[in-house]
Order: C-alpha cells, then structure tokens, then sequence
C-alpha cells in the first residue's frame, strides 16, 4: 500500500516563538519511516506545538522540518504529504460520515469509483462501514474519533501526525482504541507521530518516546529504556510512579558510590555523578522490598507503615523512613501476602542494582522530606 | 401542599403585562369599526383594506410607505449579509496589529446614540458625498451601517462554536485556502447568515432616525416616518393598522430566524446550539 522508504521526518533545530515565550526551543530528532513516535510531555512542554509545526498550521522562526529529505518549513500545510488527527477529532457537522472521510481524496487525481473504494476501505479499516451516511453528531466519541482517523488514512499519508487522539475518551474506551491504534499503524507501515500526556499510552503503544519539557526533548529512548533507565528526575517521575530520596554522594565504589541519606548509608551500584554533589536517589515502588523489623544488612532502613492504599492487584505502602523520607512500597497481592498495617514498624530495603543516582533538580519535587505530625510516643 | 407564587413572580408577571398592555390597546385599535383611536367602536376590518379611501391597502401614502419600508429592509438585508460575513471571516483572519483597534471600530455603532449617527450621516450625504445626496439610497447605506455591526456579531459567535480546528481540518486535508472557506465554512455559516438576514431586515423595518434624517421626500417615507408624522395631524385607526402590520411582519422575522436557525443546527449538540441562539436573541 505505502512504499516503506517514504515517511521520513527529521526535524533540525527547530524552533518556536510566541512573543517572549519560547515553545519550541531548538528540537533535533530523527524519526523513522514506519516508527510509532511519540511526545510526551506535561501541557506547555512544546509537544504540541512541534506537532504543528510539523503539520504546518504554525511557522518555525528557526530550523527545518524535512520529509524524505525535503525541507518542507515553508510549504502551505494543504500542500504537505502529512495528515492530521485532532483531539477534538475536528469533523465536519454538516457533511455526513462517508463524505468526511472523502473530503481530502478531491484533492488527489482519483476517479470517483476509486474514491469510493478507498473512502470504503479506510471505513472498514476502522470498522465502521455501516456507518456512512449517518451524521457525525450521531456517533459516539470513540466511533467519531475513527472517523477522524479514517478520513486522514484515507489520503494514505506517508506520515501520520496525532494530537492527543485519545484525551477526550473514557478511560475504558482509551485502552480498546490504543490496540487498535497500534494494530492499524503496524498494518499500514506508516509512521506515526503521536502527541499525549498520557505516560501509559507513550509506554504501550510506541516504539520509540521522547519526554519534553520545555520546549526541548529531556530524554529519547524506547520505553523500557525510560522506564527502567531514567537519565533525569524529571523523566523519572513522569513516567510512572517513583520515590525520589534527596542523597549526598558518598565515597565512589567501584562503578557505584555511597550515599548518604540522614544517618544511614545506602550503596548504588552505579553512579554517574561524582562525590560531594547534591542528588537524588530513584527507585520505583515496585523495586522496594519490605521486611520484617529488625532485618540487618545492606540499604536496609528502618521505618513505620504510615498509610495502606488498596489498589486492587497491589497494594501501595507507604513508609516513612527513620530520617522523615516517605517511601511509596508496591506490595502485590499474592497468596504470600503479608498484611500491613498504620504504624507497623517496618524495614525497607532498597536494592542497589535498582537505585538510580540522578542530578537533583528543584523544579521535580522530591519524596517529602519531613514528617508533618507524627510525633513517636 | 401547593407552593404560593413568590414576590419575584409577580413582579415579572405585573411587568410583562404592564409593558404589553399598550401594544394590545394599539392593535386593538386597528379593529376599531369606528374612528375613533380612543374609544372602542366594534370589531371590523375597515382600517387595513374595507374603507375604499382610507385603509392602508387603499390610502396611497400609507400603501407607498409600506412598499417603500419593505423595499429599504430587501436591500439592506441583501447588502449587509454577506458584507457583514465577509468582514466577520476578514477579522478571524487578521491577527496582527491594528486588529484590535478594528474590532473595537466595528462594533463603535452599536454603542453610538442613532441620532449623532444619523447626523453624521446627513452631513455626509448632504456634503461629501453630495453626488449620492438624500434618498433611498443613503437610507440604504445608513442602515447597512449600523445593520453590519450586528451581523458581524451573529456571525464571529457562530465562528467562535465552530472553532478553528475544522479549518485546519480543511487544510490538512488538502483544501486550499479559498475551499476551506467554501466547502467548509459558509455551509457552517448559513444559520448564522439566516439569522443574519431576518435581524437585518428587523433592525430596518423599525428604524426611524437615520431613515427620517437620509429621506428626500414623499416616495422615501417609511413606516414609521408616517406614522410618526401623521400622528399629530388627523390620525385614523389606519395608522394603528398600519403599525400592526409591521409589528406582526418584525415577529415573524424573528420566529422565522429562529427556526431557521434551529433547523439548520438540527444535527448540532443541543446545548451549543442553544447558547448560540440565546447569544443571537440577545443581540436582538
């Protein structure tokens, strides 16, 4: 269907100003044809902004956006090979399914028959092709929301552009349409640039993230690599849950180093920054193993159960440590279960292999440092 | 246990009754079988066409008031529509400086008191633009002017719950911008032209001042320039029938723009389609 050469965006240097607000701050990267891209990132990061430049509905003030090696910066957006999904899904009210979906082909040479036939194809492709002649005040938003994809696949675009297609869905609904999402792209081949905030869609759906914020990419990597590898605190604590623990770097230890948290010293096994600086120490929760109190040894703290959180297939712990940090513990919910309580007392451990030694950063807060009540008796 | 009709209620209701009751006596006057615009005399037809001299459809000055108040009210509709569309799509557009300072102007009639306009406009046609001179057309043009300003308003609301999303929609699909503007924004824009076509010709129909101050003479009086005038001289119960008329053609006007407005928007969410109107029965 799609020549599997074509779809290739490079963005150079790209960058964007309102007035004095700088959204897009210089943004280099290559995606590749047939990649499920995507850009993550709180509202404000640029992602969104990127998205349209790329699409053309904006001008950058610097760089260049190319397509297969074409800068197309400058073309009209009417005039570029991408199409877009908006999260408002942008149907036309007063034209009926079948002709949003038909709307763009008018503009590419194809007989009416052809039309026809793609106009039905892109339809089943989004399993709506009884569907046609309704209005699209008549569908409900996940069924509008494939309209609007249909109507953009239609075109067969080398590249397909997303903004957030998913944000106004229920959370159900969101799920159900991510596989379908996934399936359609890896069917067509095309590539896929994908705009959310939504940390669980950027994970499951794409093969490759880049985390922004302000206006720049912190961090682009496949998931997996975000996740277990966050090269900044920012990362760290938008995608998925983590404690962040304030530490002064100790001794170096091999590849790794001593920290030091209050009175105690824990060990990471790596470290990337070097002793005497200000950093925090990332774990995710579900790396954190709790033990009986009294249980000696290495990155072991004692601390007392403050809150229990059932969450159905977890439970989330959270432990204030001996020296005032809180610790979120992910606790599963297995036959071995052990039952906390508020006010066990508690020791934490804390692998070495799992903790990662990040540059501290004010903007990110970190795991509350002080406890704000509890006075033991 | 039946709830007692509060304070508040009866206020309105006193109101309500208090403001329509003239209108009902002047209709009711328009009946009247006799003379008299003051006592009631019976129930007849006389005044709108029985009487051979005096009814409105047989007194030649009222007839040519008619025809010419609906003559003014086709033009200014026709011209201030699309004129009015094409400024309010012209103002989405231009975002850069002065476009500010042109919104404020754009909308400066409806706040200017009529009569300071229609004096202006006076000394304009009588001067400057001495070639036009008095008449129907610098009625016409007078009321177009302060007609925009209202049509302009109706259809920047309805730009407004469109949004900009489906114009880009349009471009992203490959429409160039001329297409964008006509296969997908005018379509959107007919209830609001509609509306704006029924307001237009409302807004005319009632105007007094700038028709009174642009007219030349006997063939461009209005409506309400004879009724106005033939109010101290020996009015009949004709004029009362002569006002009813326009009262009834203005109501439909507004019923008709309504359910235009509401057939057009059938497929819309209710709730949007609502604020509209209620935003576009505010305006009038």
């Amino acid at each position: 269907m799609i020549d599997v050469s074509q779809g290739d965006i490079e963005l150079v240097g790209l960058v964007k100003r309102y007035d004095d607000v700088v959204a897009v701050n210089g943004i280099d990267v290559n995606v590749a044809p047939g990649e499920f891209f995507t850009m993550l990132g709180p509202s404000g990061c640029g992602k969104t902004t990127t998205l349209r430049l790329i699409a053309g509905f904006e001008r950058p003030d610097e760089g260049k956006i190319l397509l297969d090696g074409v800068d197309m910066s400058r073309t009209p957006p009417h005039k570029r090979r991408v199409n877009t999904v908006f999260q408002s899904y942008a149907l036309f009210p007063h034209k009926s399914v079948a002709d949003n979906v038909g709307f763009g082909l008018r503009y590419q040479r194809v007989t009416k028959a052809e039309a026809k036939r793609r106009v039905g194809e892109a339809m089943a492709l989004v399993r709506l092709q009884d569907y046609g002649q309704r209005r699209p005040a008549q569908l409900s938003g996940g069924q509008q929301q494939r309209v609007a994809l249909a109507r953009a696949l239609v075109l067969e675009p080398p590249v397909l552009l997303l903004d957030e297609p998913l944000g106004a869905l229920d959370a159900r609904l969101r799920l159900d349409l991510q596989v379908e999402l996934k399936r359609i792209q890896e069917q067509l081949g095309i590539t896929f640039i994908y705009v959310t905030h939504d940390q669980d869609e950027a994970l499951t759906m794409s093969d490759r993230v880049a985390v922004m914020r302000g206006g720049n990419i912190e961090q682009l990597g496949e998931p997996r690599e975000l996740y277990e590898a966050p090269s900044t605190a920012f990362v760290a604590n938008f995608l998925g849950a983590s404690n962040l623990v304030p530490v002064s770097i100790g001794a170096a230890d091999g590849d790794g180093a001593q920290l030091g948290l209050g009175s105690f010293t824990l060990r990471a096994d790596r470290c990337p920054l070097g002793s005497g600086s200000d950093a925090v120490a990332m774990i995710r929760p579900e790396n954190v193993r709790l033990e009986p109190q009294g249980n000696g040894g290495e990155n072991r703290v004692p601390g007392m159960v403050e809150e229990v959180v059932y969450l159905g297939f977890h439970q989330e712990v959270r432990v204030r440590l001996a020296n005032g940090t809180l610790i979120k513990v992910d606790v599963p919910n297995d036959d071995e279960q052990v039952e906390h309580e508020q006010g066990d007392p508690v020791c934490v451990h804390l692998p070495p292999r799992h903790l990662r030694v990040l540059a501290a950063d004010a903007a990110v807060a970190p795991a509350e440092a002080a406890p704000v009540e509890q006075v033991p008796a | 246990m039946k709830r007692r009709p509060s304070f508040l209620a009866i206020t309105t209701w006193v109101y309500i009754v208090w403001s329509l009751l003239p209108v009902l006596l002047a209709i009711r006057f328009a009946f009247n079988s006799g003379r008299s615009r003051t006592s009631l005399q019976g129930w007849s037809l006389r005044w709108f066409w029985e009487d051979p001299t005096l009814s409105v459809f047989h007194d030649p000055t009222l007839q040519s008031a008619l025809v010419h108040s609906l003559e003014l009210a086709a033009i200014v509709m026709l011209v201030a529509t699309p004129l009015g569309t094409a400024l309010a799509l012209g103002m989405r557009r231009w975002r850069g400086r002065g476009s500010g300072t042109a919104n404020i102007v754009l909308l400066l009639p409806l706040v200017t008191p009529e009569l300071v306009f229609a004096v202006g406009m006076f000394l304009l046609f009588t001067t400057a633009f001495g070639f036009i001179g008095l008449g129907t057309t610098a009625q016409a043009i007078g009321q177009v002017t302060f007609t925009l300003s209202w049509v302009v308003l109706i259809v920047r609301g309805r730009l407004a719950t469109i949004g900009r999303d489906v114009e880009e929609a349009a471009a992203d699909l490959g429409a160039p911008p001329l297409h964008v503007v006509s296969r997908v924004l005018l379509p959107l824009l007919v209830p609001a032209m509609a509306a704006s076509l029924l307001v237009s010709f409302a807004l005319s129909i009632d105007d007094f001042v700038v028709s009174q101050y642009l007219a030349s003479g006997a063939d461009t009086t209005t409506v309400p320039m004879r009724i106005y005038s033939q109010a101290r001289g020996g009015p009949t119960p004709a004029l009362n029938a002569l006002a009813t008329i326009m009262l009834v053609v203005s109501l439909l006007a507004l019923v008709l723009a309504y359910f235009v407005f509401k057939a057009l928007t059938r497929g819309e969410q209710k709730e949007q389609r609502d604020t509209a109107f209620r935003q576009l029965a505010m305006e009038m």
